[in-house]
């Protein structure tokens, strides 16, 4: 086996010697006291100098003592599926996946708990810490599902903003309490459309899915500037990056196909479209920029 | 170590196997085709085509000369390893989920499914290791498991015994001439199903895998538990290291189950235990989905393992595996040496 020494810069005194003949003197070699052999070849570059390379090369014989029958299995012929591959590791069935450090140690465990104090987790558990779950009907301590009074009573939110429902709703009961005093029996006569009516026990049967409706818009997005030719599949691929993407709507003009230049995407999870909101503000997509807002509830 | 990564098959892997020399890779996986890889490169020498369906199980005989294979088309089949040629086919009324050669590659052992009415059972089937041979139709031997099927079993030392593992987490132990059953212990915890067995290199003593998240090591002769390994997941093979004192565990929470994603990806880690302090030393991550099957390179200088994510990977160990030693081994050894120069 042969193995080229490393190759030092200095060793190379004529490297780029630029002569007008064209005759090379032939290749030497010679033999070092070393053991080594230098091997001098000269040669003509891409500008038409002539190069002179130097080398320093031992050769080392390794003996490796092999089953002869291991051996002989080496050189059998390819078959079935393989049979047309050349000789080596073909490139579609075999790669070298990436550098595993895997040194046995007694204190494993110890040295893997060390790893759940990684900054990430850490943070994240900061984070969390003065969180507490809150019921959007009742307040308590209990997700909104398991709530008590989730059959009786609609969620504190409902008659205000999208917003109160993502669960920046501390002022709910006193916003709530205005606008169904504006709309509700307030002003008698005038015309109050349905999905504007307060009180609890009005609301029932007259909102048809009322409740979705309410949470799609808060982890809803506003996407406008959109190229003309994209399509919803482009946006759900894009957007999809970022969290569970439930509905991707693409206005498009009903004559042409082509589209209307806005699009809502709407998430499962509300961090996961305030991400996604960060991260495509401003996303050059086809040859637009896109401007990307959350979406304002419809009234 | 970099592993080499073998993506010869399009679905999950069921076993991987090498030959006694450990220069070869069997790899069987349910897309129905039979992979053969050098194991120094991952280069791949052939590949056996005609089974009908998904392939559970594959083993070598200890010449490498034939090969033989179990799969969901209710056939174990048997092919010549050099040329991929299919030498024979046995029928049988179920799918076969594991196939295993005896030390002399005279016996061939298969595990038939319980379904449809038939109950689970074991089959012995005399083989000639000759490429040439005309293989014989019939069964030498029929084992019925009535209690609980059988999931995996081997032949122990001399094929003096055939030992079973069961579904309901239970290990047996029959005769390896009359297939009268000797014993039969419940040692994984119950209705736990036993998912892998293999032997250690002289096959007195075997590790067992379970979905009851341990695994174990037992005796072949009195079925006695040496050791038992615990780890945090549900486990489908697990396998003992040649050269070094360790077993390799792997599992995985099944892809079936997986609710949640953690941050540490699912625990789809190789899991390495000292087999005799039975502490976990290491991990070594990179599949994708649950371990479906791992094997240990027979020379220890490796080992492969197959996951659900249809991917083989083949690891050459470091130096640093090699030189890990216990305080009280490295004492035993400077002992050792002293003696020996003294």
């Amino acid at each position: 086996m042969a193995t080229q020494k490393k190759h030092d810069w200095a060793d190379d005194e004529e490297l780029d010697e630029t002569t007008t003949t064209t005759d090379l003197p032939p290749p030497q070699k010679i033999q070092n006291k070393d053991g080594t052999t230098t091997i001098i070849e000269y040669s003509y570059n891409d500008n038409g100098q002539k190069v002179k390379t130097t080398r320093r090369v031992r050769y080392v014989v390794r003996r490796e003592v092999v089953n002869p029958r291991v051996a002989e299995r080496k050189g059998w012929a390819k078959f079935g599926a393989s049979a047309n591959d050349p000789a080596g590791p073909a490139p579609d069935t075999t790669s070298v996946g990436e550098n595993i450090i895997f040194t046995p140690s007694i204190n494993w465990r110890k040295d893997s708990k060390d790893e759940s104090k990684d900054p990430n987790a850490q943070s994240m558990r900061d984070k969390l810490k003065d969180k507490k779950v809150k019921c959007r009907i009742c307040n308590g301590e209990h997700f909104t599902a398991r709530c008590p009074y989730k059959d009786t009573m609609a969620p504190i939110g409902e008659a205000g903003t999208a917003d109160m429902a993502a669960g920046l709703g501390d002022e709910a009961p006193a916003g709530a309490a205005s606008l169904a005093g504006a709309a509700g029996p307030g002003k008698k006569g005038s015309y109050v459309p349905p999905a504007l009516r307060g009180g609890p026990g009005g609301r029932d049967g007259e909102r048809m899915g009322g409740k979705y409706g309410e949470r799609d818009d808060f982890a809803t997005l506003r996407v406008t500037n959109v190229s003309e030719m994209a399509e919803e599949q482009e946006l759900r691929d894009m957007f999809e990056r970022f969290g569970r993407v439930t509905r991707v709507f693409l206005a498009k003009d009903r004559d042409t196909g082509l589209a209307k230049g806005f699009a809502f995407i709407s998430f499962a999870d509300r961090n996961d479209a305030i991400k996604a909101c960060n991260k495509m503000d401003g996303f050059g997509f086809r040859h637009l920029i896109l401007r990307v807002e959350f979406a304002k509830k419809a009234q | 170590m970099r592993p080499i990564l073998l993506a010869g098959h399009e679905r999950a892997l069921t076993q991987i196997k090498y030959n006694r020399e450990g220069d070869l890779i069997f790899s069987v996986s349910k897309d129905q085709q039979i992979c053969v890889w050098f194991a120094h490169n991952g280069e791949r020498l052939g590949t056996y085509r005609g089974h009908q369906g998904a392939i559970w199980t594959i083993d070598v005989d200890p010449t490498t000369t034939i090969l033989a294979s179990g799969s969901a088309d209710n056939t174990i089949r048997l092919w010549d390893v050099k040329t991929g040629k299919c030498l024979k086919t046995w029928d049988f009324p179920t799918a076969v989920k594991r196939v295993e050669f005896n030390e002399d590659g005279t016996k061939l052992l298969g595990v038939t499914e319980k379904r449809m009415g038939h109950l689970g059972t074991i089959v012995v089937l005399d083989v000639k290791v000759d490429v040439e041979a005309e293989q014989a139709d019939e069964k030498a031997m029929t084992i019925v498991c009535e209690e609980s099927k059988a999931t995996v079993a081997g032949w122990s030392y001399l094929s003096k015994y055939i030992i079973a593992g069961h579904e309901d987490g239970s290990v047996s132990q029959y005769d390896g001439k009359t297939g009268d059953l000797i014993y039969n212990i419940p040692i994984h915890e119950l209705n736990q199903p036993i998912t892998d067995l293999q032997w250690a290199p002289d096959r007195t003593y075997f590790i067992t895998s379970s979905k009851d998240k341990t695994a174990k090591l037992i005796t072949a002769k009195d079925l006695e538990v040496l050791k038992t390994y615990t780890a945090d997941t549900p486990l489908n093979s697990a396998t003992i290291t040649p050269k070094k004192d360790f077993v390799i565990l792997g599992g995985g929470q099944a892809a079936m189950d997986v609710t949640t994603t953690a941050a540490r990806q699912g625990k789809f880690e190789a899991r390495f235990y000292h087999k005799i302090f039975e502490d976990e030393i290491g991990r070594v991550r990179g599949h994708f989905g649950p371990l479906n099957t791992v094997a240990a390179d027979p020379t220890g200088k490796g080992y492969a393992s197959g996951g659900e994510d249809g991917y083989v990977r083949v690891h050459h160990f470091d130096k640093g595996y090699f030189d890990f030693m216990y305080e009280v081994e490295r004492e035993r050894q400077n002992r050792l040496a002293a003696a020996a120069s003294a």
